[in-house]
């Protein structure tokens, strides 16, 4: 598959496991909870692992060798930009739309 | 147009009834209503006294914006009723008015003679003419009565008169002046025992001491007919006991009377006697609630106290049942649609389901259930005790930290900085609140009951609406404590917030998923829309079930 394609959708992958843990931390009790940073922690941690994982992913669905190959690895660095910004972009518009959710502490 | 609403509590026991009113208020179960509060005490250095006019202030605190008016009254919300403070108390301090023989100036004037006789036939001459009335009338009601009238009408005349007038004074002319306004319109309800000393002398006079004292204030025309404002009163008879006082703390004159409270089944039979047969308090009250505790009288008495105490600071005691029972008394009087304004006086009562010697009451025992006011009463108390146990044991209130101010700032986390501008000071005055209603930990770590934990512990082995997880007093099993799971019956526990999630998460997500309606509520200042926010998502959780 394309990486312009593929990548941003792992981009979007990695931004949907962050919603899942982000929303499976429990609001702390206490007089100060610490559960925000939690979930911003998880969103950044994800970020940060967000280019080796892509990267991966793009290795992994190369094809095994020929132009495509070459074509496949030329397109990986900006595959890998997109879905970096893409998890970077969509999750601060779901942030600030849902601001009043666990999702809204990621920003 | 809807009636304006009066209480009036009158001395220890009278007090800790209108604690339990407080509270009701406190939990919204008088929405949207001005309540005047008079405290009617003979004994102004009274533990009780000061400890329910603290929580008043407390509460008046709560409800006020940036002035210290109160606040107004809103709708459907915790402290939704205004209360208006007002105290009076009869002044024993001086010498010349510490016992009846001083007060009364038997000895001066020409009828002296007659005076002393009449004095002498009716009050015995070496103890009830006597002893110290600075604590009270101490079950000598024949006293007190004469002498809460004489305290009411003397405060009148002092009025009139001008010159020097004392602040109670003031505040007793200006809540005799409202009922007097609102004539017909009034519902004036009194809180005190049949069975002691100042509220047993109190509830026959206070409705005519009232009146006369407009009519002195009026010159002779008063404007307050006592047989057309709507009075009404429970009957409350024993329920608790002393020590015993003996011989050497009777030796001397101060304290030749010291109620005896083996005597309070005797005395509160002469007085259902009494109120059963008066024709002036048949024709004033138009409704009287019997409220009384079958079961063994619960002793008073502190360990470390060796001595039978009569009144004074010390006299503090824990908030029992009936005292709630009390002022569900005056809710019911205060939103009865068939209240006869004219002819002689109800006697109600209602009784609870007794099984195996322990009491299980319900809800409708105390509020009846037109108007499914039952189910009002569970939410609402269950809301509030939800609200406690939200602020004292997961915002950890009740163990010395900042409760309400950890509920805003997990607001603020949430990205709902509207409450931002309440202070420090004001939500703490709330986590204050909820230890006196509900529990804290003191600075030796011993735990202290709340008002609602009080009563629970006067109703033990029996049982009201809650689960005994609900009253712990065990840090561990506080810290577990479901807030979302108080009742008894599990019909009413709230879901839970998520597979793995309690019902603390289920609160958390309604608070801040909501959008507060501020015209419904009636709210005006910040403090006021906190307030109704956190109900509102307590409300939101409990329709979660």
């Amino acid at each position: 598959m394309n990486n312009y394609i593929l990548l941003p959708v792992v981009g979007v992958g990695m931004l949907l496991i962050a919603a899942l843990i982000s929303n499976m931390i429990k609001f702390e009790a206490g007089a100060n909870p610490k559960d925000p940073k939690k979930r911003k922690g998880i969103f950044w941690l994800l970020f940060l692992l967000n280019p080796g994982v892509t990267y991966a992913v793009g290795i992994l669905t190369s094809p095994a060798s020929g132009i495509a190959k070459t074509k496949h690895m030329e397109s990986l660095p900006i595959g890998l930009v997109i879905g970096v910004v893409v998890y970077l972009l969509v999750g601060f518009v779901i942030s600030k739309v849902m601001k009043t959710s666990k999702l809204g502490h990621w920003f | 147009m809807a009636d304006k609403l009066f209480v009036i509590g009158i001395g220890g026991t009278g007090m800790r009834c209108l604690e339990s009113f407080v509270h009701l208020c406190a939990i919204g179960m008088f929405d949207n209503q001005e309540i005047n509060v008079l405290t009617l005490d003979t004994d102004a250095t009274n533990g009780n006294l000061e400890r329910v006019r603290k929580l008043m202030a407390l509460y008046s605190d709560i409800k006020s914006g940036t002035t210290k008016d109160g606040g107004t009254p809103n709708n459907n919300t915790f402290f939704s009723a205004k209360l208006n403070l007002y105290g009076f108390n009869t002044d024993y301090n001086s010498t010349s008015r510490s016992t009846y023989r001083n007060i009364s100036r038997l000895t001066e004037g020409e009828s002296s003679k007659q005076n002393k006789l009449l004095s002498d036939l009716f009050l015995d001459t070496n103890s009830v003419q006597e002893f110290n009335l600075a604590h009270g009338y101490r079950a000598q009601t024949h006293l007190g009565s004469h002498l809460m009238y004489h305290g009411i009408i003397e405060a009148a005349r002092n009025l009139s008169a001008g010159g020097d007038v004392s602040s109670a004074e003031r505040d007793l002319d200006e809540f005799i002046q409202k009922i007097s306004k609102a004539g017909e319109e009034a519902r004036v309800f009194i809180f005190g025992s049949v069975f002691g000393g100042t509220g047993a002398s109190s509830i026959p006079v206070i409705p005519t001491a009232h009146s006369d004292a407009m009519k002195v204030r009026s010159q002779g025309k008063s404007p307050l007919d006592d047989t057309k404002v709507k009075f009404g009163s429970t009957l409350l008879t024993e329920y608790f006991s002393f020590k015993k006082p003996d011989q050497a703390e009777m030796s001397t004159k101060a304290d030749s009377v010291i109620a005896d409270s083996s005597f309070f089944p005797l005395n509160s039979q002469a007085a259902l006697q009494f109120y059963q047969g008066d024709p002036t308090v048949q024709n004033v009250y138009k409704r009287l609630y019997h409220v009384g505790w079958p079961l063994e009288s619960k002793s008073m008495d502190k360990n470390s106290s060796n001595k039978t105490i009569t009144g004074g600071a010390t006299q503090k005691n824990p908030c029992h049942f009936v005292e709630l029972v009390c002022a569900c008394a005056a809710f019911d009087f205060f939103n009865a649609d068939d209240l006869k304004a004219e002819g002689k006086a109800e006697y109600l009562y209602r009784t609870g389901e007794f099984e195996n010697g322990a009491f299980n009451f319900k809800a409708s025992d105390l509020v009846g259930n037109q108007k499914n006011i039952d189910e009002r009463l569970i939410d609402k108390l269950g809301a509030f005790l939800s609200l406690a146990h939200i602020t004292l044991t997961k915002k950890e209130a009740g163990f010395g930290n900042k409760g309400f101010a950890g509920l805003r700032n997990q607001l603020e986390q949430n990205n709902i900085d509207s409450y931002s501008t309440v202070t420090d000071k004001e939500l703490d005055q709330l986590d204050e609140y909820m230890r006196l209603f509900g529990y804290y930990f003191d600075s030796s770590n011993n735990f202290q009951s709340g008002w609602i934990y009080q009563i629970r512990e006067s109703l033990q082995p029996g049982n009201f609406i809650f689960a005994n997880a609900a009253f712990s007093k065990s840090v561990k099993e506080l810290k577990g404590l479901d807030v979302g799971k108080l009742y008894e019956d599990e019909n009413y526990h709230w879901e839970k917030g998520g597979v793995f999630g309690d019902t603390y998460q289920t609160f958390i997500k309604s608070l801040t998923k909501l959008s507060l309606d501020d015209s419904a509520h009636l709210v005006n200042h910040t403090k006021e829309k906190f307030i109704a926010h956190l109900h509102d998502g307590i409300m939101a959780s409990q329709s979660n079930r």
